[in-house]
């Protein structure tokens, strides 16, 4: 301890013994299968979705992004430790982030009106709109990009 | 949690200690680690605000990322999956650093940074694969409408993979998006990595066994568990949403 900073006691880092470490140790690997049995589930039902003609759902959004804020929390209060922090500490990190990404996104949906409208878009290359057109109707995904990519003959 | 001095916390107001129970620099990482999450948070916002926008002419993702290596099949998302797996194991390598260090365990902090710095540059190297393949694109490429300067007009032409003014795949905002967000992400990997090499070079000189502690192995470790916190958002919202 001849580390010339003087840190009074509770600012020094916590430390625990072996069996706390182990019971610690087990906590974090069962937290590593629960992320990776999530991530393994999002990919699979990500790659069966097209099929399915699933993909764009509301149902489809609400598993993903619940899925996710799920491994974030997991991160965030296992990983990061916040779970164990000081309920004071807690509060605030997650409430300033929480209140203004909430609003964010409150905003962009009520307020994001008049960008949103047709007439205010940037023009879209008007083949790029008809590929598009046509690789929803055929109905091919994964790969099969190739089928879209003909010449067509209209003006911008 | 074993902390020394008893916590009141009717008392932990009044003065004298942190009202957190923290040091200086672990709270201050996580301030800063909150503006950047809000930089992230806002670009994030800003993609799906463009992409519900454009939502008739936005790629798919399992359209355009169907590459891995050493196979010639198209296989959709496989690569991406891997690419995660090998991120949420380095944050796992590193969490595990951090609980040798409240060991004082030299050899156990040594032995899972290196893993972690592994996994790091593994991850970058893998998202460097990625772009590759969609500035490349495919084959066949797709015809657009392009300015031609030398005629002033435009012209019909067969164009192949993205960059910041076409792309193959879709609308050219999906390209600027995905180049900023991973860009701006694997900037944050890659600058964590330097950091985690920094730290363990300081673990296997010695530095945090003098010290006492190695607190500095668990502000690190936060930093590192924000960029993962960070892929698994850009992941759901750029390849599964």
């Amino acid at each position: 301890m001849e580390f010339h900073d003087d840190y009074p006691e509770y600012e020094k880092m916590a430390t625990h013994d072996e069996v706390a470490g182990k019971k610690l140790r087990r906590t974090l690997w069962n937290v590593f299968w629960i992320m990776l049995v999530i991530t393994i589930g999002e990919l699979v039902v990500g790659f069966i979705a097209p099929g399915k003609g699933w993909t764009g759902s509301i149902y489809l959004k609400v598993f993903f992004i619940s899925f996710t804020i799920a491994k974030a929390a997991y991160i965030v209060m296992i990983f990061m430790h916040l779970g164990h922090e000081v309920k004071f500490f807690k509060f605030t990190v997650l409430l300033p982030y929480i209140t203004f990404m909430l609003y964010c996104i409150f905003i962009c949906l009520t307020e994001g009106t008049y960008s949103g409208k047709p007439a205010n878009r940037t023009p879209i290359d008007q083949i790029l709109v008809k590929q598009q057109e046509k690789l929803r109707e055929s109905k091919h995904h994964g790969g099969e990009h190739e089928t879209v990519a003909e010449p067509a003959a209209e003006h911008h | 949690m074993s902390h020394s001095v008893e916590y009141d916390p009717k008392e932990a107001w009044n003065g004298g200690q942190s009202p957190f129970r923290l040091s200086y620099g672990k709270i201050f990482m996580w301030f800063f680690l909150i503006s950047d999450a809000l930089t992230f948070g806002g670009l994030l916002s800003a993609y799906g605000f463009i992409r519900h926008k454009y939502s008739d002419v936005w790629p798919k993702a399992e359209n355009v990322f169907t590459h891995f290596p050493f196979v010639h099949e198209h296989i959709p998302l496989a690569y991406v999956g891997l690419m995660t797996f090998i991120l949420i194991m380095s944050s796992v390598t590193m969490v595990l650093a951090v609980e040798a260090g409240h060991r004082n365990y030299k050899r156990g902090v040594l032995i899972w940074m290196f893993w972690t710095i592994i996994g790091g540059l593994a991850f970058v190297g893998s998202q460097a694969w990625e772009w590759y393949h969609f500035i490349e694109g495919t084959d066949v490429g797709a015809v657009r409408w392009v300015w031609d300067p030398e005629t002033s007009h435009y012209i019909q032409k067969t164009i192949f993979g993205a960059n910041m003014t076409v792309n193959e795949y879709g609308a050219p905002q999906f390209a600027n998006f995905f180049f900023f967000i991973t860009g701006f992400h694997g900037t944050h990997v890659f600058s964590g990595v330097v950091i985690n090499f920094v730290i363990f070079m300081n673990a296997l000189m010695g530095t945090y066994e003098r010290r006492g502690h190695y607190e500095m192995v668990e502000k690190v470790g936060l930093y590192w568990h924000f960029v993962d916190l960070v892929w698994v958002f850009v992941f759901t919202f750029f390849y599964l949403l």
